[in-house]
């Protein structure tokens, strides 16, 4: 196992559209659809008082997390609707150890914490399934595909939501000194992570046309904040661990929701990875970007990887050589994780997607998402003589992400053959229900298939039953510590 | 879960960069089902990603 980096977690919210109705309501519809899981859960039952989301990494506490003005009078309209705050949230906590609510308006699936990068890449498309299901459930009683429920990061008018990739990572080395180590790889990793986007919708827009690498890339505005909804960061800097204060859980909401199985894994495997050498101070001194937020947008704007990036040594670097640079330091120090079978299969993979990236980009058409858009969309474009300004672009890169399975188009080549699947389907199935046996979602999914009716209130840390017992979770990191706390409670549980 | 499957199917993929039957194949765009996809396509409503509204989220 990782003892650096030893849990790993992903959150997407999905965005949702009544396509039968002009004017769609999302509070209503995303409620609509969480009624209609069917997979055994916990329900309205999250225990919210046991969040802590305005600590910051930095030290200090905020008053209040910010939005802007147009969510502000969203959420003052909502608050006039005839439902309760539990109502609106609609929370479920699944057998598989997953979250599954509604985060503000959007349908949002968090995956139970994973060991490994390929049990967590196994449960983002179980949460897919589940999603998709309830999508199904919702249309049956609709009497037609009205609702639609798309895996992506943005609606192309500005309004973007997230999907969040999260490492436990130990408290013990100074905040900064990840944040320095991290920011260029993060920068620049959506080479192989970013999702793809026809367009920009940037603020001062410069006017860019054309197939981005990123869908959240125009929505990065600063390097380090608490933020959210407003001024998103690079790093996340919220201090809200899910543990013991030995730990803390690095957030981050620069990423995009992958469809291809084979980029999440990289994304979320290439990042422990990197965290990891950092955490074991084996990582040399990076590069220090001029302007690293400017870059984001750079980076994204440019699919060859070779645009300039300003240091501040005054030089230049390019977004693959700095990539190559985070590679060629964990090649020097080989399964330095103890996990060497991921070790292995991230170093690999990373370095034949650069190289391909720098030498065959047409050879990532079949694994990264965004050379998989790039591929299929030109050739759409060439059959119907379009150019990338066409409108119908946009709404074919939001088909992409469709969960339709009849008019998904990543589903479609996926059905066909032509992209990588990774992930075999019984795997998929076997954690719709199941939760990682190695982590202590393994207790809270048992805890959710035997004692449902009996839980006060549940959370990431803890159980509450209703006879006043609560199970603290929030120390438990190690499959040991798991298996220890299953072996010595066995008479005060009884699904045990 | 065991993780040893899809490390298993990316294994017997593996191999140098330089070679042509390097990792999983890139996609066929001449095969039919690419031709039906492209038509399909077509019918996509030129204007959904401009009705597609959605508020803000985290």
């Amino acid at each position: 196992m990782n003892a650096i980096v030893p849990l790993l977690g992903i959150e997407t919210e999905y965005g949702i559209v009544r396509e039968d109705q002009a004017e769609s309501d999302p509070v209503e519809e995303s409620m609509r659809l969480l009624a209609r899981c069917e997979v055994k859960s916990v329900f309205k039952a999250w225990a919210y008082n046991r969040e802590r989301t305005h600590l910051d990494m930095r030290g200090f506490q905020v008053s209040r997390l910010a939005q802007d003005e147009e969510e502000d009078e969203f959420c003052e309209k909502d608050r006039e609707r005839p439902y309760s705050y539990w109502e609106m949230k609609s929370d479920r906590v699944l057998t598989n150890g997953a979250r599954f609510y509604n985060d503000h308006t959007h349908p949002e699936y968090a995956t139970p914490e994973c060991r490994t990068v390929f049990d967590l890449v196994a449960h983002d498309l179980a949460g897919e399934a589940i999603v998709g299901e309830c999508v199904r459930l919702r249309n049956q009683d609709l009497g037609g595909d009205c609702l639609q429920l798309f895996k992506n990061n943005t609606d192309y008018s500005g309004h973007s939501y997230g999907t969040h990739d999260n490492y436990l990572i130990p408290r013990k080395l100074p905040f900064d000194v990840w944040v320095r180590h991290l920011v260029p790889f993060l920068v620049t990793r959506q080479l192989y992570a970013g999702a793809g986007k026809v367009g920009a919708e940037r603020k001062n827009e410069d006017g860019f046309t054309g197939l981005q690498l990123a869908q959240r890339a125009d929505f990065i505005d600063s390097v380090l904040s608490i933020e959210t909804m407003t001024q998103r960061p690079i790093i996340n800097t919220r201090d809200e661990p899910h543990a013991t204060q030995d730990y803390r859980r690095l957030h981050l909401i620069l990423g995009d929701a992958n469809m291809s199985p084979y980029a999440t894994a990289l994304k979320v495997g290439t990042t422990r990875l990197v965290l990891t050498l950092i955490g074991a101070q084996k990582l040399d001194a990076p590069f220090e970007l001029a302007d690293p937020v400017a870059d984001v947008q750079r980076v994204s704007r440019d699919t060859t990887g070779k645009v300039p990036l300003k240091l501040l040594s005054g030089k230049t670097v390019t977004p693959l050589e700095i990539q190559e640079w985070y590679l060629e330091q964990a090649l020097k120090h080989t399964r330095l994780s103890g996990d060497t079978e991921e070790w292995d299969w991230v170093t690999r993979e990373w370095g034949r997607t650069l190289d391909d990236m720098k030498h065959h980009p047409e050879n990532l058409a079949d694994r990264i998402d965004w050379a998989i858009k790039q591929s299929l969309f030109s050739d759409f474009m060439a059959a119907e003589k379009l150019q990338w300004e066409d409108p119908i672009l946009q709404s074919l890169d939001l088909e992409y992400h469709n969960l339709n399975p009849e008019r998904g188009l990543y589903y479609s080549l996926r059905n066909e053959g032509s992209v990588v699947g990774l992930i075999e389907q019984n795997k998929i199935d076997d954690a719709v229900h199941r939760a990682p046996q190695d982590t202590r979602a393994r207790i809270r999914g048992q805890a959710v298939e035997q004692e449902r009716d009996h839980i006060k209130n549940i959370h990431w840390t803890g159980i509450e039953f209703n006879n006043g017992e609560y199970l603290d979770l929030s120390g438990l990191i190690t499959k040991k510590d798991v298996v220890q706390v299953l072996d010595s409670n066995k008479e005060q549980f009884a699904w045990k | 879960m065991e993780m040893n499957d899809p490390l298993r199917r990316e294994e017997k993929k593996e191999s140098t960069p330089d070679r042509k039957d390097s990792g999983p194949s890139k996609p066929d765009v001449n095969r039919p089902g690419r031709d039906d996809l492209l038509k399909r396509m077509k019918k996509v409503d030129p204007k959904q990603s401009e009705k597609y509204k959605q508020r803000t989220g985290q």
